[in-house]
């Protein structure tokens, strides 16, 4: 295997992971979409113009590796975190990050797309060219977006 | 509301062990040899039937051309299914997964439809094939039979013919189409959500 891929391997696998984390809420179903994009990745690499950028071009693969789950009869799992009713005591990074994700993977498909770009620190024009829609509408989506996730999260933390 | 709330800190936290990029190639090989496995299993199958009814007409020598035909018509209905079967494969391993996903999800609609039609018409052209060929192949061995032993063994492919064509073939459709129907409606609302709000 050539020193290109095990670089891009290295770099972005955890972002990939990530994408795909919320996109399913299941840490293995996760980890076999991150690696089926990094499959595609391997036999593409060879044809990649950079046309786009390396990143956006692995996150277009990955995000459509993630939207083809519909094929698989599995449904999304909910994770064990309780969503309404919080302890009384604060709870923890783990527990916030943990929730983060449960509450991404309860959205619309495409939106769990987009706001775990927007989350990798990816650009919102990049976003765009990734989903294929207009970099206002990402704009706009990315707002509401955030919205519903931090009244969720105030809703969690009271 | 809390504006506190760091949701990059948050999501950067979420990490977990690379997997050695040997589990990847694994992989890879062990896709492979699944699906070269099915293809092989089908292809060698049917293949074999279609050797066996040859070799009937090579060492019984039928005399009527129904039976010839009905043969014919057999190996004919095997076939199609297995150009159906090798079609819908690769139409399926076809798709790119590298454009934005409105288009992907646009590319996914295609191929499903592509796949719905060609199921569709080979599943009606294998039935068809299949019980007239059998139907004509019979036609010879009944004549040689005494006429209550005859409508007998017709009756009973006649009544075969029938449950194959009224329950098994409908029956096979319908899950076919209800899969299938069932992803392309998926596949409908995901890309409205990319449409609906532009």
């Amino acid at each position: 295997m050539d020193i290109q891929f095990e670089e891009i391997y290295t770099t972005y696998w955890q972002k990939i992971y990530r994408l795909c984390l919320a996109y399913v809420n299941d840490a293995d179903w996760a980890k076999d979409i991150a690696q089926d994009t990094f499959i595609t990745v391997w036999q593409q690499l060879p044809k990649f113009r950079n046309e786009s950028g390396i990143g956006t071009w692995i996150f277009r693969i990955a995000s459509n590796h993630c939207l083809r789950q519909v094929e698989r009869n599995k449904r999304i799992p909910k994770s064990d975190v309780q969503t309404e009713i919080p302890d009384t005591s604060e709870p923890s990074i783990e527990d916030k990050t943990t929730f983060l994700y449960q509450c991404i993977a309860e959205l619309a498909e495409t939106d769990r797309l987009i706001i775990s770009l927007e989350l990798e620190d990816i650009k919102q024009a990049e976003i765009a060219q990734i989903v294929g829609i207009s970099e206002a509408n990402t704009r706009v989506r990315i707002h509401r977006i955030k919205e519903k996730l931090t009244q969720k999260f105030t809703r969690y933390e009271q | 509301m809390n504006s506190n709330i760091d949701l990059k800190e948050l999501w950067a936290k979420q990490e977990t062990g690379i997997p050695d990029t040997k589990d990847l190639f694994k992989r890879v090989a062990s896709f492979k040899r699944a699906h070269l496995k099915q293809v092989i299993y089908a292809n060698i199958l049917l293949l074999l039937v279609a050797v066996f009814i040859v070799l009937v007409w090579y060492y019984f020598q039928p005399e009527y051309i129904t039976t010839k035909s009905g043969i014919v018509l057999i190996i004919l209905a095997i076939l199609a299914y297995l150009f159906s079967y090798n079609q819908s494969i690769p139409l399926l391993l076809k798709s790119s997964y590298e454009m934005s996903s409105a288009d992907y999800l646009q590319q996914l609609l295609s191929l499903k439809r592509k796949q719905q039609f060609l199921e569709g018409i080979m599943t009606n052209l294998y039935f068809i094939l299949l019980s007239t060929g059998l139907f004509l192949y019979m036609i010879e061995y009944t004549m040689r039979m005494k006429l209550p032993l005859g409508i007998f063994c017709y009756g009973i492919t006649a009544g075969w013919i029938a449950f194959n064509w009224f329950y098994i073939k409908p029956k096979t459709i319908r899950k076919q189409r209800e899969k299938i129907d069932g992803l392309i409606n998926k596949f409908h609302l995901l890309t409205e959500q990319l449409t609906e709000k532009k």
